[in-house]
């Protein structure tokens, strides 16, 4: 009889156990809550200045994004061009566009042919009746142009290696004219590579720099603020809290000043971003794929921004209540 | 029950022990005063009981329990078992008269009915009635103390170890301090007093042991304050 006694009596005693665990999880929650009310300058400081770590955070993954878009832009701009004779037909040119689109490093390529540069020509001088003159009057010289972007500006070794080698360039090749990757301009273009990476470098690195420093900088409030309450702690471990109670209400006080702090900078982020659209566009800056991005997954920008928040709360919480939990 | 044996406490290895060797025995229910001058090793001893420090050497059983075969994660439960009360009160500022009490019941996992049944008792026990919804700070310092009292009863320890309790308080309060530890003692609980005041410790007339060093000088069954 005892037997069958046991099992239902463990069930009991496991059941009560649970509900014990999960009175102490609402509690920790009610008295972080509670403590995040009552010590309400400590929270507002607190809350500030990890809206501050997470704009600067937001700030930086942001900055980070329009300089990578700019100086994709910018690359897409840089003219790796070969210029072919004037009597270049559209078939030829259609023909070789094909073959360059097939080595790896290319990433586009566009065949302009002499008359469409002619009248290109034409087009950005459309208000000098001069050289509108002049051009009418005049053989059409204009080489045509196998205009082709690039991978990796700073390689373009296997386009070099097509040109020396395929016939139909060779074929086709203007003598006035070498490819913009083969002559002079091949420097600036190598210097202009170099520059964007450098930048991109420099863009990561002061991205993680400024990350680190706003984690250090809330880890240190958070600290302050525990090192205030550290007799309080100091008592509830005499009374008998163990660790997690002790520990859990500064851990919820920490996401409540995560997830508060998460809202308020990414609204100020998106709205200094909205703010200062124009002027980045006005700079050559390509600020609108970023704001597209963050338009289109708004609510997964802020429970990134929450979880952040929430993640550097809880990581400093725990590391500052740890020298006071000490048996 | 509280039994020492030969324990000695040095804190750092160039300096003399804080307790040298000192045995003792406390029956249960007694009330013992424990003098001394600052630095006697009264707060190191008592430190030593609730497990803040552990002993250099020598034996402690608390209760049934052997400190040496005590492991680190079941020490908030033996702190449970014993109620402190400090001189600074250290109550949580941020928490309500009943909340403070509470506290020492929610940390045991009692249930919400139970505690709204038991803080009311002991509120009127240290005769804080009407006052459970005050702050700390709104109320007087022997207010303070009883509020200390009461969450340190709450969860009816065994032991009670009142370190100085009056040492922040005038005479009345001081008196109304010592007469509800007398109380708490009488409904069973043993109830360890240090205090400098020579007044408190002669009329109570309860056993009196003095510490002088870190050794034990005096042991009276009834006993006076001797400096």
């Amino acid at each position: 009889m005892s037997a069958k006694k046991k099992p239902a009596y463990k069930a009991l005693a496991a059941k009560k156990h649970n509900r014990r665990r999960m009175l102490t999880f609402w509690r920790v929650i009610r008295y972080g809550t509670d403590s995040f009310v009552r010590n309400s300058w400590l929270s507002i400081a607190a809350t500030a200045v990890m809206t501050i770590t997470l704009l600067i955070i937001f700030t930086s993954l942001v900055t980070q994004n329009i300089l990578n878009d700019t100086l994709g832009e910018l690359r897409n701009k840089v003219d790796m061009s070969i210029y072919l004779k004037t009597k270049t037909t559209d078939k030829v040119g259609s023909e070789l566009t094909t073959e360059l689109k097939k080595l790896s490093s290319v990433r586009s390529v566009q065949y302009i042919s002499a008359e469409e540069a002619r009248a290109e020509i034409a087009k950005e001088n459309g208000d000098d009746p001069n050289v509108l003159a002049a051009l009418n009057e005049a053989t059409n010289k204009n080489p045509a142009t196998l205009r082709v972007v690039v991978e990796n500006i700073n390689d373009t070794s296997q386009l070099e290696k097509f040109v020396a080698g395929n016939e139909l360039v060779k074929a086709n090749i203007n003598p006035d004219y070498k490819p913009s990757f083969a002559g002079e301009r091949r420097n600036t273009i190598k210097t202009i590579g170099r520059a964007v990476n450098f930048a991109q470098v420099v863009g990561l690195v002061a991205a993680v720099i400024f990350v680190i420093i706003s984690s250090l900088i809330i880890f240190n409030t958070i600290r302050m603020a525990i090192f205030n309450r550290r007799e309080e702690i100091q008592m509830m471990k005499l009374i008998g809290a163990d660790q997690s109670f002790i520990r859990g209400p500064f851990l919820i006080e920490a996401i409540i000043y995560g997830f508060i702090a998460a809202f308020v900078s990414t609204g100020i982020g998106v709205w200094a971003l909205y703010g200062s659209s124009k002027t980045l566009l006005s700079y050559q800056i390509t600020a609108q794929p970023t704001i597209d991005l963050i338009t289109r997954y708004v609510p997964l920008v802020i429970v990134g921004m929450m979880l952040a928040g929430a993640l550097i709360g809880i990581i400093s919480s725990y590391l500052a209540t740890r020298r006071y939990l000490k048996v | 029950m509280i039994l020492l044996d030969r324990v000695t406490k040095t804190y750092t290895k160039s300096s003399r022990p804080a307790l040298d060797r000192v045995s003792l025995f406390i029956e249960p229910r007694e009330f013992v005063i424990l003098v001394g001058t600052s630095g006697a090793g009264k707060s190191t001893l008592f430190k030593l009981l609730t497990r803040e420090e552990k002993p250099t050497s020598g034996k402690i059983v608390v209760g049934g329990i052997d400190y040496d075969t005590l492991k680190d994660k079941n020490i908030p439960l033996l702190r449970r078992k014993i109620g402190v009360v400090s001189q600074d009160f250290k109550l949580l500022p941020q928490r309500t008269v009943f909340e403070n009490i509470a506290f020492a019941l929610e940390i045991a996992g009692m249930t919400h009915r139970e505690i709204k049944s038991t803080v009311p008792k002991v509120i009127e026990l240290v005769g804080l009635s009407g006052k459970e919804k005050h702050f700390p700070h709104q109320l007087a310092g022997g207010e303070r103390q009883r509020v200390a009292i009461a969450r340190a009863v709450v969860r009816q320890p065994k032991i009670l170890i009142a370190d100085e309790p009056t040492g922040n308080l005038d005479p009345r309060h001081s008196w109304d301090i010592i007469r509800l530890l007398e109380k708490i003692n009488k409904y069973g609980t043993t109830v360890l007093l240090t205090t400098h005041n020579a007044e408190i410790v002669n009329k109570l007339k309860r056993r009196v042991i003095t510490l002088d060093h870190g050794k034990i000088s005096g042991d009276q069954a009834v006993g006076s304050y001797r400096q």
